[in-house]
Formats: structure tokens, C-alpha cells, sequence
């Protein structure tokens, strides 16, 4: 039996009248690894803030190292040993790592001046208690992001972290860095040293954690072992709901021609000899971990990453797409990755959001904006996607994630486009939302359009698309038709080739 | 292993900014000096030290908000608030003493800063907008309640022109022309070794750096970040009030309308010693070698023989290149 480091017992804690946490009680071992997860307005964010003694539950209480709070300050917290790594880090970019590492605790002693002995002492020795090296005198802002978690994890551990809490740790990272990630966690349970990951991004935390506690609407739904957990069961812990999803099924349509082919196109650091084809109503998937060059192909097709040689063929036609401009003309789309800063115009109202990418057909005969037109086109748009929205003139910043990306999505659909590349389209929307919008995109092909998927998860892929593609470091490395491989198999081809 | 630590380090002095800059200045000097051979006697070298001097202060000052993330554009205003109401008291009180005139002139300085300083970091104002804002309150109520007479020589206090003249150090040359070390060098040297002091070996200065890295991990560090602002715009104010008893000391002039006007040719040295506009980044060198970098510009344009109007347009000029080259820079490195 491991002993408990941290233990919550029937906390609740409600914010006017809505119940944000509903009993919830979990427990962490010493040196455990743990993972809590759930979908956006699940209590999450709530549950780590009581931890940290930031936020004071209504009810339950808190065990710490055998001591239980009524009233968990955060100083408290922090003097327990509890850490909390954000997602943005929140480290200097402009100063070195030494100076990263050491500054908080040099503030918490109260300290004046400064003595840069000090600070290089404290960060080589706690650099070298996890046995990992990093130039002292570089600045932050010049690291890997995989480093600079390690700074950002050094940095609790110079604080006395008995338990770090990781909040999304990997959504911004590759799969590699992941993996390195996941070294340094492991080496830190050696230590007793617990972790908690907060996260919705499961599968590679899946590979490390031993426990998962998942919580829905405030309630928690069990403690799991890692091990009994696959993508389904716990899609279905997290949002309640049987996904039923059914398969895409494509008819090629004998004597179609390709709308797109790309041969041969090198973009010199970004990826070298691309060769694909795309048919009037195809769903391609284009999988491979962040790095792998998937982007910066999607950025080359629309204009905004001149590749180096090769060519594109739209119906038949050699074609340059060197501007967006060009390829929407040409009649591409693009729906970018970065959804909140590529997007959206976040304060913009929805309707603007919507009609942007078609002001010109707005136009009334004297060539200036008809706000009658804007309203009907936005309203169409709105209804055809069910976008759930009070108004049109509500602040797109205001909508949640699936319906932000369901206006994004309109957004492009409005320029009629025949190609419509989808950068990761579901990242970081709930189960509901996701399969609403993976539907969307296969009514679209049925209608004819051709779509390119670029995601990094594997269920993704093999339940949406009719043919993938596998892009590892900058080369497609495998093509295949979605109901010739099963996703262990797509697992297999991925992690393998990335040890190589 | 030895050989590649030793390469990285000379790769990094390399990297930096400063060697450039110094690069740069040593070239132009030898460049100015062939078309007029007096530039570099050193006559001629203490002269610039000695009028570069309140440049140098104020740029010492610009520097350090600029470094915390933020800028100051009404320093000027609060220069030569200091200075009109210092010369002013003197005369009306008719003490003759110049560690009073500047105990006056800092005065108003830390005390107009003060206000820049709460407006930015208790009500949190952009600010820019905010020492935009003060420049015109400033200078106007200046104008308005103290007075747009200007001193002349003549019926300025004897302190300010015996500080002028006072040398560390004289020397003769061998065509019988003495010069020597201006006090106005001393001053800038020691503020600018304090300030260095202060970033350096300081928790206020490194909060500094914090701040203009990122404020909300400053904040979620634990440093007071209201209170460092708030000494940032003060301690501009501070040495705006040297700045300005050093300028009336050195034209023997006090008129309320000079000064102001001139922010850009002050902003510009810092930027051009590598002080990044959006802060988090620089170095007190960095500052020292851009006011070096300014002032000789100006006052080789004088010994080429182009007319003075051409400093304002090389000054532009400057900013514009050098904040171009750095932001260029920066995004080349994240691209890498």
C-alpha cells in the first residue's frame, strides 16, 4: 500500500448557485503519478485551485502529509510542498536558466541583493539532483520547450515540491519531448516525489500514468488504473455520452479525376517529396506528431510557405499558389491549427467573425457594406452549423470551444471552397462538440468537397477519413485506406518510426 | 568539451549587440578622422564627454523603463521643470549654491515621477499613453504658473556657471588650449555605475528584468510589481532633476521651452545600444556606447560640414534601423 501524500475528502464548492464541485474525494500517493481529467466545466481548474488553497471549499476537507486543513492557505499549500507548473510556464524569457531557476527562492528568502554565486550554485545542484544538463547561461527564450518545462519543474523542486501538479503539460509539445517529459517524472517518483498531470489530451499520459480520476459536471466519476482505460471507455467517463460515430465510407466514383495533386514538393527543414492525390469527395487524413512537417505542407498548399521545388496541380492545371489570396481563388481553404490566434477575431461579434472572408459579395450597388446581407448571411451560416449562440452580435471570445471552432469553420465554408484543409480541427473541444463536427465535415465530402485532416490523433483519423497518409519528419512514410489498418496498427507505424 | 565551452562563450560576446556597437563606433572614428584630423584630439573628446553628459543621464533613465517593458516620453518635461524651477528659486531666495539647486531640481523630478509612477502601476495605465499625458500636464503647467521668461547669463546664479567650469582634472595641450575632465562626466560615469549596481546586484533590479520579461510571472513570483514600477518612474524623474541642473550648467541658459521636443534623440541612443523596445532586454554598456554612438554622429556631421538639420534625420533614421534590425533578429531566432 502506497502511503498518501495528499488526501481530499468530500469537497464541494459552488459558485452562485452553480455547483462547480460536488463531493469529490481523490488521493495521491507518494511518488504516484496521476493523472485528472475531464472535459472543459468539469471542475477541474476548481479542484487544483482548493489544493492550492487559492479558492476555499464550502464544504469537505484537505489532508496533507497526515494534516488535515479546514482552511488551506496558499501559503500552506506551498509549504507542504505543493507546486503548481502552469501551461504558460511563466518563466523569464529574457533571463538566464540559472537566474530561472533560483529567483523565487531568493524572493521567498527575502533576499535584496544578489549574490550570482548563489543562483548558479542553487540551479546547477538542483540540475544535477535529476541528473539532467542545461547551459546555466542561456536564455530561457532560446530553449527547447522541452527544456524550459524543465526549468519551470527544477525551479518547484528548488521550492521543496513534494507534489507537482502539471496543467496541460502537452499540448504544445512533440512526442518526443513528451517522451522527455515523461523521463524526468519517472525519475522524479524515484524521489517520492508525486505528480499530478491536469489534462484532456490523453494518450500520452495514458503511457505513464498509474492512477486517472476523472470528474464530469463537478461529480467525480471513478479513480481508474491507467492500464484498464482505452480511448473509448474513458471518452465515455469523460462526457457521459455514448459517441456512436459512424465510419466514412467513400464510393470513388469510377473515371473521377484528382481536384488536387501535389508531386514532388520540398520545402528545405519542413519536408521533402510530397506525392499525394486528393478525389472530389475524399476525406484524407494526414497524421504525424507536432514537428513532423504536417503544418508547414498544409501552409506551402495555401500560399503562406513557398516550398522550394515541386509542383501542385489543381483540376488537372499546374498552378503557384504563392498568397492566400491566390489559393482561395483557386478555390482552397484553410482552417488553421491555432484556432483562438489564426482564427478567430476574438472580440470581434460572431456575425463579423462569420462574414469576413466574404465582404465583397456584401456589397450593395453602391459598393458599400448592406448590413441586411451581412445579417442574412451570418444567420444562415449560424443555423446551418448549429452554432449556439443567444446573438449574433455576441463576442466570438464569449462562445464555447466547440462553437468557436464551428464559426471558424463557417467562416471558410462561406467561400465555397472546394479543397478545404483542416488543421487539426477538434483540438481541444469537448467529445460532444468533436463528433458533431466531425460529422459537418463528412456531410461536406458527400456533397463533393475534397478535405484534407490534419490531426494528431489516431481515432481521428481512422473513423473520419477514407485514406491516410503518415508524415513523419517531413516524409509521408506510409499511405493507406482507413479500413485497411486498425488504429493499434497506426499506433505501431507511429511510435516506431519515431524511435528511429 | 573545454574548447567547445570556450567557443560558445566567444560566440555569445560576439552575438551581443554591444561588441557591434563598439565595432561601429571605432570605424566611424577612424572614418572621421582622416576627412578632419581634429575629431580625434583630445581636446576635442573631453569637449564631447563633457556636452554628452546630460544626454547620457536621461538616457540612463529611458533605459531602465524601457527594460522593465514600459516607456517614458515625458522625462524631458520634468527635465526642465527641474531646472526653470531650481534656477528660479535661487534666484528669488537668493542662495548662491549648487548641491541646493539640485536638491530642488531632483525634488520636482521625484515628485513629478511619482505621479507617472502611479498612474502606470496603481491604475495601471498604458504608458505610453500616461507620459504622454504627463509630458503636456507637465510642460504646460510650467509654462502657465512658474513662467516662460527665460534666464540669460547674465542674471543666472554664479553656482550654475562655476559648476560648468569645474574640471577634475586640467590639462594643457601643446598649442596652449587647456581642457580637462568635465564633473558631467563624473556624474554620468556614477550614475551609470549605480544604476548598473541596482540591475545588477539588486532583487529590485533583477524584479526589473522580471517585469519587463513577463509581468504575470512576475507577479505569480511573488514580486511586488506595483512597488518596482512605481520606483522605476521616480527614479527617471530623480536623475530627469540632474539631468537638468547639468544642462542649464553647461548652455548658461535657462529658457522652459528647451528640452522638451528632444524625447526621440534620447530614446534613440538606448535603442541603439541594444535595448529592447519591448523590454526584458539590455544593458547600462549597451546605453553608455549608444550615447557615444549619437554624440559622435552629431559632432562629426558638424566636422564633415553638414548642416545641424541633418541630426534630426540621421537620429530617426537611427531608431528606425536599429529597431528594424532587432526585431528582425528576434524573429530570425525563433524561426531557428
Amino acid at each position: 500500500m502506497v502511503e498518501e501524500f495528499l488526501k481530499i475528502r468530500n469537497v464541494s464548492k459552488s459558485y452562485a448557485g452553480v455547483q462547480a464541485l460536488d463531493k469529490v474525494s481523490m488521493s495521491i500517493g507518494k511518488g504516484e503519478i496521476h493523472c485528472l481529467v475531464g472535459e472543459n466545466g468539469s471542475g477541474k481548474s476548481t479542484l487544483i485551485k482548493i489544493i492550492t488553497g487559492v479558492v476555499k471549499p464550502d464544504e469537505g476537507e484537505i489532508i496533507i502529509n497526515d494534516k488535515t486543513f479546514k482552511h488551506l492557505r496558499p501559503i500552506d499549500s506551498i509549504s507542504e510542498g505543493i507546486q503548481v507548473i502552469y501551461q504558460d510556464l511563466s518563466l523569464f524569457p529574457n533571463l538566464s536558466v540559472a537566474e530561472n531557476i533560483s529567483l523565487n527562492q531568493l524572493i521567498e528568502e527575502k533576499r535584496r541583493l544578489i549574490n550570482w554565486k548563489d543562483i548558479k550554485d542553487i540551479a546547477e545542484k538542483e540540475l544535477s539532483n535529476i541528473k539532467r544538463e542545461i547551459d546555466l547561461d542561456e536564455r530561457v527564450e532560446n530553449l527547447s520547450i522541452a527544456n524550459k518545462q524543465l526549468v519551470a519543474i527544477c525551479r518547484a523542486l528548488i521550492q521543496n515540491a513534494k507534489l507537482i501538479i502539471m496543467d496541460e503539460p502537452t499540448t504544445a509539445i512533440t512526442k518526443k519531448e513528451i517522451d522527455y517529459l515523461l523521463s524526468v517524472i519517472l525519475d522524479l517518483k524515484k524521489r517520492g516525489i508525486s505528480t499530478l498531470f491536469v489534462s484532456h489530451k490523453l494518450s500520452e499520459v495514458l503511457q505513464v500514468a498509474e492512477k486517472v480520476t476523472v470528474l464530469r459536471d463537478g461529480k467525480k466519476v471513478g479513480d481508474y488504473n491507467a492500464d484498464e482505460l482505452d480511448y473509448d471507455t474513458l471518452s465515455f467517463y469523460m462526457s457521459g455520452k455514448k459517441i456512436v460515430s459512424s465510419a466514412f465510407s467513400y464510393e470513388e466514383k469510377p473515371g473521377q479525376k484528382a481536384m488536387l495533386e501535389v508531386k514532388n514538393l520540398s520545402k528545405k527543414g519542413d519536408f521533402k517529396n510530397i506525392n499525394f492525390q486528393l478525389k472530389p469527395g475524399e476525406i484524407v487524413g494526414l497524421i504525424g506528431p507536432l514537428g513532423s512537417g504536417r503544418t508547414e505542407l498544409a501552409l506551402s498548399l495555401f500560399g503562406l510557405n513557398k516550398p522550394d521545388s515541386g509542383e501542385i496541380y489543381v483540376d488537372g492545371s499546374l498552378v503557384r499558389i504563392d498568397s492566400p489570396q491566390k489559393a482561395i481563388n483557386l478555390g482552397l481553404s484553410y482552417l488553421p491549427e491555432d484556432r483562438l490566434n489564426q482564427g478567430l477575431f476574438l472580440r470581434q461579434s460572431i456575425q463579423n467573425n462569420l462574414v469576413v472572408t466574404i465582404l465583397k459579395k456584401l456589397l450593395d450597388r453602391f459598393k458599400l457594406l448592406s448590413y441586411e446581407r451581412k445579417y442574412k448571411y451570418a444567420k444562415e451560416w449560424v443555423d446551418r452549423l448549429n452554432i449556439n449562440t443567444p446573438s449574433l452580435e455576441v463576442a466570438a471570445q464569449a462562445l464555447s470551444g466547440g462553437n468557436q471552432q464551428r464559426v471558424v469553420l463557417a467562416k471558410w465554408l462561406a467561400t465555397n471552397p472546394k479543397i478545404f484543409i483542416l488543421d487539426s480541427p477538434t483540438v481541444g473541444i469537448d467529445i460532444a462538440s468533436k463528433n458533431n463536427i466531425h460529422n459537418v465535415i463528412k456531410q461536406l465530402a458527400k456533397e463533393g468537397m475534397g478535405i484534407i485532416m490534419i490531426s494528431d490523433e489516431i481515432p481521428e483519423v481512422v473513423r473520419n477519413c477514407n485514406r491516410i497518409m503518415v508524415m513523419i519528419d517531413g516524409s509521408i512514410v506510409k499511405e493507406v485506406k482507413a479500413v485497411d489498418i486498425t488504429e493499434d496498427e497506426l499506433f505501431d507505424i507511429l511510435s516506431s518510426s519515431q524511435k528511429r | 568539451m573545454m574548447t567547445n565551452n570556450k567557443n560558445f562563450r566567444i560566440q555569445r560576446i560576439f552575438a551581443q549587440n554591444e561588441s557591434y556597437l563598439l565595432l561601429i563606433i571605432i570605424a566611424y572614428s577612424i572614418f572621421v578622422t582622416f576627412l578632419n584630423p581634429s575629431f580625434l584630439s583630445p581636446g576635442n573628446l573631453f569637449n564631447l564627454s563633457k556636452s554628452s553628459a546630460s544626454m547620457g543621464v536621461l538616457a540612463i533613465g529611458v533605459f531602465v523603463v524601457l527594460l522593465s517593458g514600459g516607456i517614458d516620453i515625458s522625462f524631458t518635461a520634468i527635465a526642465i521643470s527641474g531646472q526653470y524651477i531650481a534656477v528660479n528659486v535661487l534666484i528669488a531666495s537668493g542662495v548662491d549654491n549648487i548641491f541646493f539647486a539640485f536638491l530642488i531640481s531632483c525634488l520636482v523630478g521625484v515628485g513629478l515621477g511619482a505621479i507617472n509612477g502611479l498612474l502606470v502601476s496603481y491604475f495601471k495605465i498604458p504608458t505610453l499613453i500616461v507620459t504622454l499625458g504627463t509630458l503636456n500636464v507637465f510642460h504646460g503647467l510650467l509654462l502657465t504658473v512658474v513662467g516662460t521668461k527665460a534666464v540669460n547669463s547674465a542674471q543666472l546664479p554664479d553656482c550654475f556657471k562655476a559648476f560648468g567650469a569645474t574640471n577634475v582634472f586640467t590639462l594643457t595641450g601643446p598649442d596652449g588650449v587647456n581642457y580637462g575632465l568635465s564633473i558631467f562626466t563624473v556624474i554620468f560615469i556614477t550614475v551609470a555605475l549605480l544604476t548598473w549596481f541596482i540591475l545588477k546586484y539588486t532583487m529590485l533590479g533583477r524584479g526589473i528584468y522580471a517585469i519587463g520579461g513577463d509581468v504575470e510571472a512576475a507577479e505569480r513570483a511573488g514580486l511586488n510589481v506595483a512597488r518596482i514600477k512605481f520606483f522605476i518612474y521616480c527614479y527617471v524623474g530623480i536623475l530627469a532633476g540632474i539631468a537638468g541642473i547639468i544642462h542649464v550648467s553647461l548652455i548658461r541658459y535657462s529658457n522652459p521651452t528647451y528640452l522638451v521636443g528632444t524625447e526621440l534623440s534620447v530614446i534613440a541612443p538606448v535603442v541603439l545600444g541594444g535595448t529592447r523596445i519591448t523590454g526584458g532586454v539590455g544593458t547600462v554598456i549597451g546605453t553608455i556606447l549608444g550615447v557615444a554612438m549619437i554624440t559622435l554622429l552629431n559632432n562629426s556631421l558638424i566636422l564633415i560640414g553638414l548642416s545641424s538639420f541633418w541630426q534630426e534625420f540621421f537620429t530617426g533614421l537611427i531608431v528606425a534601423i536599429s529597431v528594424s534590425l532587432s526585431s528582425y533578429q528576434s524573429r530570425r531566432s525563433v524561426a531557428i
